[in-house]
């Protein structure tokens, strides 16, 4: 099953076609991963999954219904999304940051509800923010910054969660750390995730579902098992690579083949 | 802090709240004081007896003279500080205030135009006002838009059309007629003059008008400091919001121009006051309602006093607080960008 999926969809920037007919199901309770080479239109795609980006033909249906015509709040109780650089107000607090996530539960006259209340300390505490709420956004470490946003993310309490690149900027403690997050969530509400990773390894690592993207085009998708090959790596990246079993988890790892050296040595 | 009203939540920042009755206080007891000083000292006994209506000798000085200008003060004030607060959310920059980026500039050539072509009517000017600003602010939205609202281009374009609609007005003057021009000048200056119930009507109406606007802005600025994909992620329209805002403001600012002049500086101090005050994210409406209010009412008291028996226009006073303040905030804009422009 799948709530969230694309049909026929292409994407473009004026007129520079991005994505070209793309048709993706993201299958609902798992942890899809898109990866591929810089400008291979990943990053695109996922915007166009959470309406940031208006379809140039085909389109993006939630539960059946052409995103285009599902009023912008509604979708927004569905579906969560984290943009790759987010920017928050100036001198916001992380309490206050994190409460913002509850914007689409309230309207004029209903700004605060003792749901809003709940969602807002849950998604505090799971991402272990709570300590920092009285601080200000702005002077927080990258990785502290990071948990925030996915908090209030959270705090949107949406089945379905976007994440476009959720860990750029962070050093790989901290990558580590969101990742397991967004699999623990995964894993405990059942929350559909989509992510663009950077590092194939990583995306091997935490995927139930990972599609692989080239210029615009799926180029396989599955279990990472199932399609993470030499061949893969190969045609996608165009990089020579040795792919053997992750000594830790078992999953796919690529290894790169030989760096360049001085010849003689 | 949450306040309930039937099935009704509202959020109140505690500390904001604080704040605005403080400054409530401060302000009713400038606005006394502003009523008893004058040519003739007058009691604050017999101030509060004119105000509640009871017969009283000061009657004229107090009731006919004082307290219609000083209401105009307030109101003018008033919408000065919240024009420049929605004005510099929107911008998401301090700089941003409808006296910096052409608002006020074109409110006066459109003003200063239809006075030397014989408009002299007080209530008609202000309209002509709210014409200019609305059509300045127009052209300004439009130059800076480039398939979206950049911040710093908006304020980059509105400092030029600020620039080049000041010299349209200066045409204007030295066109027009030598008694007009001066009247003119005066009314540029940022004044309150004259002025009197007649222009409490027209700005009570239209200010009254932009209550449900400004209810609706208070809350839809929340999500205008984050930027587009953040917001829509909310499920907030954000262009539509800053369309809004800025339309609120400008409007705001224009007819607080019409009537008063551009009283230069209030909007640019009182949202950035009201915000260190209050330590929130976004700016506080009401505080800087409250704070723009003071600023011009304490301004025309000293202006009325300082060199007494001659009357400072108030825009003086403001321009002598405020332009020491613009360039701190430029210089520190240009040594802390670094720190505080990266994440903001």
């Amino acid at each position: 099953m799948s709530r969230l999926a694309a049909r026929g969809l292409t994407l473009a920037y004026d007129d520079r076609v991005v994505v070209e007919e793309l048709e993706l199901a993201v299958p609902d309770g798992q942890v899809t991963v898109i990866v591929g080479p810089n400008a291979c239109g990943k990053s695109t795609t996922l915007r166009a999954l959470g309406r940031l980006l208006k379809p140039r033909g085909g389109a993006v249906l939630l539960d059946g219904v052409e995103l285009a015509r599902i009023p912008t709040k509604k979708i927004a109780q569905a579906i969560g999304l984290l943009p790759q650089s987010p920017v928050a107000p100036e001198a916001i607090t992380v309490a206050d940051l994190v409460a913002r996530g509850r914007q689409p539960h309230q309207s004029w006259w209903q700004q605060w509800s003792e749901a809003d209340e709940k969602a807002v300390s849950d998604a505090m505490e799971r991402t272990d923010v709570a300590s920092l709420a009285e601080r200000s956004v702005d002077e927080l470490s990258g990785g502290q910054r990071q948990r925030v946003w996915i908090a209030m993310a959270l705090a949107q309490e949406t089945d379905l969660l976007l994440l476009d690149e959720p860990t750029t900027f962070l050093d790989i403690a901290h990558q580590v750390e969101v990742l397991d997050l967004v699999r623990q969530l995964n894993h405990e509400r059942g929350r559909t995730v989509v992510a663009v990773l950077h590092d194939l390894n990583q995306a091997a690592r935490y995927a139930d579902h990972l599609v692989a993207m080239k210029a615009g085009r799926v180029v396989a998708e599955g279990h990472p098992k199932e399609i993470v090959t030499a061949e893969l790596v190969r045609e996608v990246f165009g990089l020579e690579a040795v792919v053997v079993p992750d000594p830790v988890t078992g999953s796919p790892l690529v290894v790169p083949g030989t760096p360049w050296a001085a010849p003689g040595m | 802090m949450v306040l309930r009203a039937g099935r009704g939540t509202f959020l109140v920042h505690r500390r904001a709240a604080v704040v605005a009755g403080a400054l409530a206080v401060l302000l009713a007891v400038t606005c006394v004081a502003y009523l008893c000083v004058g040519e003739n000292f007058v009691s604050p006994g017999e101030v509060i007896k004119v105000i509640l209506g009871q017969p009283s000798p000061d009657e004229l000085v107090v009731g006919t003279l004082r307290l219609p200008r000083m209401v105009v003060g307030l109101l003018v004030g008033a919408a000065f500080g919240v024009a420049g607060a929605l004005i510099q959310t929107v911008a998401r920059n301090p700089l941003a205030s409808p006296d910096i980026i052409g608002i006020s500039q074109g409110a006066s050539a459109v003003t200063v135009g239809a006075m030397t072509f014989g408009v002299s009517s007080y209530t008609v000017l202000p309209y002509l006002s709210v014409v200019g600003g609305i059509l300045a602010a127009g052209l300004v939205y439009v130059f800076a838009w480039r398939g979206g609202l950049h911040a710093t281009r908006f304020v980059l374009i509105g400092i030029g059309f600020a620039i080049a609609l000041r010299s349209v007005t200066q045409l204007f003057l030295t066109k027009g007629d030598y008694l007009v021009a001066q009247q003119a000048q005066i009314w540029m200056t940022g004044s309150l003059n004259g002025r009197g119930w007649n222009e409490v009507s027209v700005l009570g109406w239209v200010l009254l008008a932009m209550v449900p606007a400004v209810l609706w802005a208070a809350r839809a600025q929340r999500t205008a400091g984050m930027d587009d994909d953040t917001a829509i992620a909310l499920g907030v329209r954000l262009g539509r919001v800053r369309l809004g805002l800025v339309v609120v403001g400008v409007v705001l600012a224009s007819v607080a121009t019409g009537t008063a002049g551009p009283v230069d500086f209030v909007a640019l101090l009182a949202p950035q006051i009201a915000r260190r005050m209050t330590r929130t994210a976004q700016i506080p409406l009401l505080c800087s309602a409250l704070l723009g209010a003071f600023i011009v009412v304490f301004g025309d008291l000293l202006a009325r006093r300082l060199l007494s028996p001659t009357e400072l226009p108030v825009g003086v006073l403001t321009a002598a607080v405020g332009a020491p303040y613009l360039i701190w905030l430029l210089v520190r804009g240009r040594t802390g960008s670094s720190s505080g422009g990266g994440t903001a």
